[in-house]
Parts: C-alpha cells; structure tokens; sequence
C-alpha cells in the first residue's frame, strides 16, 4: 500500500505542475503588464478590469535616426536623449513635435516615430540667427504653424513648416496687466481662428489669449477660489500681521491646455480637493463640462491617506481625443483617467516605475490614431500606448452614445461585458437599448445591474403597466370570487352560530 | 408563557396602539404591559428595520445590501433601547417620575409597533412604485416615524404621570444621560484595557527572564 501512496503523490504532483504550466502561458499577459486597469464602480468601489490600453512602444532620442542631421560620411546620425522635455504635440500631417525643452530645440518626428525628420534649432528672425531658451509648451495649429513657448525668452515664437518666423508674442500690454509684467510662457494651443491660448508662470487669473495678431486680449477661464467656511473663521479671528504670515488664498494655476473640433478649450489643473481637474471652457470662458453621476472628474477617488502616495491626483495635461472622449495624466501616481463626454470615467490605467511602460515623471499627453502618447521629462522618452480590444470597444460604443446611436452600441456593449463583467456603463448602455426595443424585464435586469436608477425606473414602470393591462381580466374575476367566498363563508359560519344578519351584501 | 404573552396582553397592546393616553396609564396602574411583548417588539422592528433596507426595491432604495447585517443592526437597537431605558430611568428618578423600569421598558417597546406595521407594508408597496411614486412610499414611513414618535412620548408621559413640558425635557435630558453612559463605558473599558495590558506585560516580562 505504502508504495502506491508515493506514486499517487508523484502523479499529482506532476498534474499540477502540468495544469499550472498549460494555465500560465495562456493567461500570463494580463499580469505582465506593470499596472493594473481599473474602474470606480456606482458605490466607488475599485473594479479591476482588463487591461484597456497596453504599452507598445518608447522612443528615446538617444535611438533615433535624424534624416536632416548628417554626419561626415552623408549618413544620418541620432538626434540625442530629449533633456527634460515638457511638452509635444500632433501636426495635422501626423508628424510629432517634441519640446526639447533642456536641449532649446524641437524635434521633428513622423507619424510612425520610427526616425526624426528635422531639428529646428534656430530660426531666422529678421536676419538674426536666433535660438531657444527653454522652449516649454508647443503646439501646431491647423493650418500648419508652430507656436513655441520660449519660455526663458518670454515670448511665443510662430514659425511656419519650414521653420521660417512668421511673428513674435511677447511683452504682453494691457490695462489688466501689472507694469513690468514677466511673461514667462509654458504651454500653448491654438484654436481653429488662430487666437493662441497660452499658460504662464505665476499667472493665477486664468488662460491668457492672444488674437492671431499677436495682440492679449484678456485672461479666460478664471478659476475660482474656494474658501471654506472653517478657513474663513480663522481668518475673521486672526489679526492682521497673523493673517499677512497666512497662506494666500489663490487659484491654481492650469497645468495643460487642449482644443476640441467645437473649438472648447478642455484645460486641467491641479484641484487640492480632487474633485474638478479639468474644465470645458466655451468661447465666452465659462466651465461647461459634466461631471457625471459622481460629480468628479478630479482622477482618482480614493485619496485619503497620510503617505507620500496619497492625496488627489495631480493632473497635468489633458487631451481631447474624439468623440467627447478625453484623458487626463496624473504625475502623482502617473496614471492616465479617461472620460466620457458625460463625465463618466471610462477606464483609469498606468502607474509609477522604472519598467517599461511606467513613467517617472509624465508632463504631457497626446492621442494619435488609437494610441496614446506620453511624454516623459524624467526619462526623456514618449511612451506608447495601443488600445485592446477591451479598450476599443469602449471607446467605439461610447463614440456612437456620442452621436445617438445607443441602440447600435448594444452589440459592442455587450461584446465588453463578455470581456468585464461588471462594467457599468456596458450594463447601462444595453439597458437602455433594450428599454428602446420595449424588452423592459431584460432592460430592467441590465439598468439594476448598472446601478441606474432613473432609467431602471422608467423601464419598471412601463413593465408593471404592461403587466397590469394584460392581466386586468384575472385581478378584476379574482377579486370578484374572494369577495363571493367571503360573504358566502360568514353567512354560513352565521347560520352556524345562529345569528341572523339584517341586510347588505357583506 | 401564558403569563408573559397571554393573549390579553397582546390584545392590551394593540389596544395602546390605539389609545395611547388610557392605555400607558393602566399600563403603569393596573399591570397591563409585558415587558417580554416589549422586547419582542424591538427585536421585531429591527428585522422590518433590516429587511427594509435589504429588499425594499432598487427604485427606492440606495443601500448597499452587501453592508447589511441584521444581526449586527439587532445588537444595536437593542442596546439603544436599553441605554434609553436606563437613561431615562435614571432621569426620571431623580425628577419624580413614577414609573418603575419596567413601565418605561414597556412604554418604549410598545412605541416600536406602528414602525413594524408601517415598515413592512412600505417594503412591500416598493416592489411596486416607481420613482415618480416614491412619495406613498415615504409617506408611509414617515406616518409610521410620527405615530411611534407620538406614543413614545405619550407613553412616557403617561408613565410617569408628567406634563407634556417636563416631558420633552426629560427626553432631553435622557439623551444626555445616554451620552454620559456611553462616555463612562468607554472609559471604564479604556481602563480595564491598560490594567490589563499592565498585568501582561509583567506576564510577558517573567516570562521572558525566565
């Protein structure tokens, strides 16, 4: 007996191992990536997902070939590591322009970023040859002009494709502005009419905008300050030299700058409480974004905590990408939060790290195609990001919500619950769809399941109607016959005990 | 049993349900009560308690199922009860209440049944109202809270042999007792915890030289 007690044993051993083996290499991707994808769920709870957008890819200068920079022999040499670069944007012709901002020049990819294809060092201004000193924010308008914050220059450099000048913005004059105002820009768009958006240092009023003359028309988009009524209390008892030691109350300052096809300005900044990091300014500079069921679009929602790590996001670029769809990049935890045009959080991934695919110190985001760009100052790389399937399908199914076709987004809903089951906004989505069709027990069942209560209530009502109606022939002959039983059975229970009841039906 | 839940003391407490004033008077005067229907009747609200909050329909309702726990909801009512009846008792002893614990146990136990016969019809009548109806469904609680509020009051008075007046400020005054009683347990239990702490550490200590 003994002997076969170790056999037995071998051969179990060797079936788990077998099993783990077979299981292991099936599944072993989604645990390879080094960060997890999750959700907030209705009670914010956290939901782990599948991965919805994957790294790809990292370009490094210190590995690109440059096609305009050619060394003695007529064959084209790197383009260096980016120092610090803090900012890049996609030209309409897909070429990206990268802000290398410690090198005081732009780089020049194409639209695959498998080489660079110039280098714009300098510039001819006026015959002058002249330079950058640490170009921040850059940005490519649509009708092909690169506007470059030279930051240290204190101006914004408009040049064309060629690099030839086409104007200069600096030394901004308004009434507004105080005397010996220090123009320092750092991150810059350009909307659709050629009025420049520009952030500055220590400028708290808002978003300054230039008209394409080059001339500051005013400060867009103020944030408000919020005082709360505890800090206002100590405020009212604090003298005056106390309250001069005090913090200032000032607005932050906005940290990165996008334009939508409307011509809205999508513009973040860093929120102290984690509640409001990005706003939709209209043209008159009013915040006209949705902040969803959650009343949050500050990133992450679990922030409490006395550690380093905790604490609201930090959101430090924004962008739009198509369909009401937009990602904000958190430095803090380097995690990128994509939203609906709704305000729901579509899915949240990246992290922190020295692996492939997580970043030291992310400064700026862009989209091209399906993927998304970030730019990294610290490891002076742009990371690479490429949508799976679970990714796309959502982006695909919110894009037609987006332009009304819900019940054509049913299929891919339901495609995405195959892949996440808990997934609200799927659950939601079909529920609609179907409540639209008139299916409004299964519509109910998914409205529950997606935790919305105004719809799930809308689909009830109509199937508690329908119900009611169907069946009014049934209630109606069944209530009639429980009141023939009753009175039946207490004339009888009557004529038992001898009593005689006067009158009346009952 | 037949002392306890004889069938008059059941049909003395519906009777209260009714007549709040003439029932807690006899209640107090003639022995009417039972302190185990009392009881019974708080734990029977915090069940309806619960089960609203677990099955009352997802239209009307936003808890989190998950984080139910009747059991757990049951030790809490019931300690709140108690803790007001001491309170209470405690109060009214030393501002000429005549009622005996017993009497407020009772008064505050019977003063749980509209809330059960509320509750549970609200649960049920959700499974039906949409949102735009939630209204009968809130009204129905809400005339349930009153008419307990109601004879909880009545009740104490009546026991008690008080004005309304004194009344509303022994219930005030027993809210602070219950305060005070909480804050002395805490301590107490503070206490205990570092007096034992002390006496194992000195085991600990031994053990360890040894």
């Amino acid at each position: 007996m003994k002997k076969y007690r170790y056999v037995k044993k071998i051969i179990a051993a060797l079936l788990t191992s077998a099993t783990l083996a077979v299981f292991l290499s099936d599944t072993a991707f989604a645990y390879t990536l080094p960060y997890e994808t999750y959700n907030y769920d209705y009670r914010n709870n956290i939901n782990f997902t599948p991965a919805a957008y994957v790294p790809e890819n990292s370009i490094a200068g210190s590995k690109l070939l440059c096609d305009s920079l050619l060394d003695e022999n007529g064959n084209p040499t790197v383009v260096g590591a980016f120092v610090n670069p803090q900012d890049f944007c996609i030209a309409p012709s897909g070429e990206i322009y990268v802000s290398d901002t410690g090198n005081n020049r732009i780089v020049v990819l194409n639209s695959d970023m498998t080489k660079a294809v110039q280098i714009i060092n300098s510039f001819d201004n006026n015959g002058v040859s002249d330079t950058f000193n640490a170009p921040y924010g850059v940005c490519v308008s649509d009708n092909n002009k690169i506007y470059i914050a030279d930051s240290q220059n204190k101006r914004i450099v408009v040049l064309d494709l060629d690099g030839k000048l086409v104007k200069i913005v600096d030394n901004p004059t308004s009434e507004i502005l105080e005397e010996g105002f220090d123009f320092t820009p750092l991150k810059v768009t350009v909307d659709y009419a050629g009025r420049i958006y520009c952030t500055a240092k220590n400028v708290y009023e808002g978003i300054m905008v230039f008209e394409n003359t080059g001339e500051f028309t005013g400060y867009f988009g103020t944030i408000k300050v919020s005082i709360s009524l505890w800090q206002k209390f100590w405020r009212r008892i604090a003298t005056k030299e106390e309250r001069s030691k005090q913090e200032l109350f000032i607005p932050t300052e906005f940290t990165g700058i996008d334009v939508d096809d409307d011509g809205f300005i999508y513009a973040s900044n860093i929120d102290e409480n984690g509640i409001q990091a990005v706003r939709r300014l209209n043209p008159k500079g009013q915040d006209v974004i949705k902040k969803g069921s959650k009343k949050n679009v500050g990133g992450d929602l679990w922030i409490d905590g006395m550690s380093d790590y905790s604490g609201p996001s930090e959101i430090t670029d924004v962008v739009y990408r198509d369909k009401g769809i937009y990602s904000l990049l958190d430095r803090k935890r380097g995690r990128i939060f994509t939203y609906d045009h709704e305000g729901n959080l579509l899915y949240i991934f990246g992290g922190l790290g020295t692996q492939a695919g997580t970043f030291k110190a992310p400064a700026a985001i862009e989209t091209l195609n399906d993927k998304i760009l970030v730019l990294d100052s610290l490891r002076g790389e742009i990371l690479t990001f490429t949508a799976t399937e679970y990714g796309s399908l959502i982006n695909e199914a919110v894009a037609l919500r987006y332009d009304g076709d819900e019940t054509k987004a049913e299929k891919i809903w339901l495609r995405v619950l195959a892949l996440d089951e808990n997934n609200e906004l799927a659950n939601i989505g079909i529920g609609k769809a179907l409540l639209t069709k008139g299916d409004y027990a299964d519509a109910m069942k998914y409205l529950k399941l997606g935790m919305n209560r105004e719809y799930y209530s809308i689909a009830f009502k109509r199937y508690r109607n329908n119900l009611l109606k169907d069946n009014m022939s049934y209630i109606l002959t069944g209530l009639i016959v429980l009141i023939i039983i009753f009175t039946v059975f207490r004339k009888y229970r009557d004529r038992k005990k001898g009593k005689v009841r006067e009158g009346g039906l009952l | 049993m037949g002392k306890y839940f004889s069938k008059e003391k059941w049909k003395y407490a519906f009777y209260t349900l009714s007549h709040p004033m003439d029932g807690y008077y006899w209640i107090r005067h003639r022995e009417r009560g039972s302190v185990p229907i009392a009881i019974f009747l708080v734990i029977c609200f915090s069940f309806s308690f619960s089960m609203n909050r677990m099955l009352a329909s997802f239209v009307v309702n936003d808890v989190d199922p998950r984080s139910v726990d009747s059991l757990n909801e049951l030790g809490g009512i019931l300690l709140l009860y108690g803790l007001f009846c001491v309170g209470n008792w405690a109060i009214t002893c030393l501002m000429e209440g005549e009622g005996r614990l017993k009497d407020i146990a009772v008064a505050l136990g019977y003063a749980m049944m509209p809330l059960i016969i509320t509750y549970i019809p609200a649960t049920i009548l959700s499974q039906a109202v949409a949102a735009d109806e939630e209204t009968f469904y809130t009204l129905i609680l809400v005339v349930g809270i009153v008419w307990a509020s109601v004879m909880a009051l009545i009740g104490i008075m009546q026991v008690h042999n008080y004005t309304l007046g004194k009344t509303l400020v022994t219930i005030f005054l027993t809210f602070i007792a219950v305060f005070i009683i909480i804050f002395i347990f805490l301590l107490i239990g503070d206490m205990i915890g570092q007096v034992y702490n002390f006496f194992y550490s000195i085991y600990t200590e031994l053990i360890f030289r040894t």
